[in-house]
């Protein structure tokens, strides 16, 4: 039993890891017993000649090789998604949608229309109410009231009924409308008002946008 | 390390040349093959650079490091296991070889020398005999000299599991080097 005790702690031993009481026994039983002497002779010989083996060096050149490999580990494409805020997609659709509106408006203008034609005129006219929506009038002095837009710079199509907004945009000397649909805005935000006249902006919830 | 982190090249080349001969060494001596040691310290410092925003910056970048080189010298020792070809005595003769010539005392004669390499190679032999679990944590210990505490991260095992498989190790090397050291003993 003390034999075996002696050899659990021939590692704590060699590795100077014995307290002060555990070495003092330790050397003493070493003192003692030859055989365990022995064996820790061959224990720690043992060890040294691992711990002697010569050190195996990296082979020449094997820094650039390592940086050639890396480079190429950067360049190969990440195979993990990459995790992008949605509203970069958002945007990118929007703008995209954005392009195609824009394009789908200004080339018919360009192109398809012969000089001296009538350019075509969509008009709705299931759209318009057989009555006339309620007229908002401003309320001065009061913010945020229902006038959107100024009597100065809003415009009224007297055959059509329909208010043409002017746009610093687009070129206004031809009336195109455009109905989104379904668009549902406010009412009290959407109509134009006109004092006097009969301006139709918004009906149910559908808009008529006039360039 | 906090330099490679932001993709400095000059930085992660130091990194390379202060460690790559301790990387070398610790996966040659765990696989006995000299031409996979240069292999897999390439493919150990391939992961540093891919992981290095890993990296946590409190902890010792050589215990990191060592992680690592543990890891895939594991790796290659069962998959060598798999192909029932992980000892390569060629290989290990070579690399002792190589190493012998490189640090061999000048003044040494050419007898002493061949048995010294003899005894290397005995030894080197050994220990690729010992299991891997306990080869990993010899070689980090008595060969890399890390303390009990860094072998324990870099295994991920307790500090107590640690010393039982070094002491386990230890005796297995010892049984496995018994007449070497008899005959060691008597001269």
């Amino acid at each position: 039993m003390t034999c075996d005790r002696a050899r659990r702690l021939f590692g704590a031993c060699w590795d100077d890891e014995l307290t002060q009481a555990e070495r003092e026994w330790f050397e003493a039983h070493l003192a003692s017993c030859d055989r365990c002497r022995a064996e820790y002779d061959e224990f720690s010989r043992a060890v040294e000649w691992v711990g002697a083996l010569p050190r195996t060096e990296a082979s020449p050149g094997l820094e650039e090789r390592v940086l050639a490999r890396t480079r190429r580990a950067v360049i190969a494409p990440d195979r993990l998604p990459r995790s992008e805020p949605r509203w970069v997609a958002a945007a990118a659709v929007s703008a995209a949608v954005v392009l195609v509106v824009g394009a789908l408006l200004l080339v018919p203008r360009a192109s398809w229309w012969a000089p001296g034609t009538e350019p075509p005129r969509v008009a709705y006219e299931a759209l318009r109410s057989p009555t006339p929506l309620p007229t908002l009038k401003p309320q001065a002095g009061v913010e945020g009231s229902a006038e959107v837009m100024t009597p100065e710079r809003a415009q009224v199509d007297p055959e059509s009924e329909v208010a043409v907004v002017p746009d610093s945009l687009f070129d206004h000397g031809e009336d195109v409308e455009f109905i989104l649909d379904p668009v549902t805005l406010h009412r009290g935000r959407a109509l134009v008002t006109r004092a006097g006249s009969r301006v139709r902006g918004v009906e149910g919830e559908q808009a008529i946008i006039s360039f | 390390m906090s330099r490679v982190a932001t993709d400095d090249e000059k930085a992660f080349t130091e990194l390379v040349r202060r460690y790559q001969g301790r990387v070398t060494n610790l996966v040659s001596r765990i696989l006995n093959d000299r031409e996979c040691a240069d292999d897999l310290t390439q493919e150990v410092f391939v992961r540093v650079f891919v992981h290095r925003r890993n990296y946590r910056h409190g902890s010792k970048f050589s215990t990191w490091l060592f992680t690592i080189a543990s890891n895939l010298a594991k790796n290659e020792i069962r998959r060598r296991v798999r192909k029932r070809n992980w000892f390569s005595l060629d290989a290990l003769q070579e690399m002792l070889k190589d190493s012998a010539i490189q640090l061999a005392d000048p003044a040494e004669s050419q007898e002493t020398t061949l048995e010294r390499e003899q005894l290397q190679a005995e030894v080197g032999r050994a220990i690729a005999t010992v299991p891997e679990k306990y080869r990993l944590a010899l070689v980090l210990r008595d060969i890399e000299g890390l303390p009990y505490e860094e072998i324990a991260q870099v295994l991920g095992i307790p500090g107590g599991t640690v010393r039982s498989r070094i002491n386990r190790a230890r005796g297995m090397l010892k049984r496995k080097l018994q007449p070497l050291l008899r005959k060691a003993a008597t001269t």
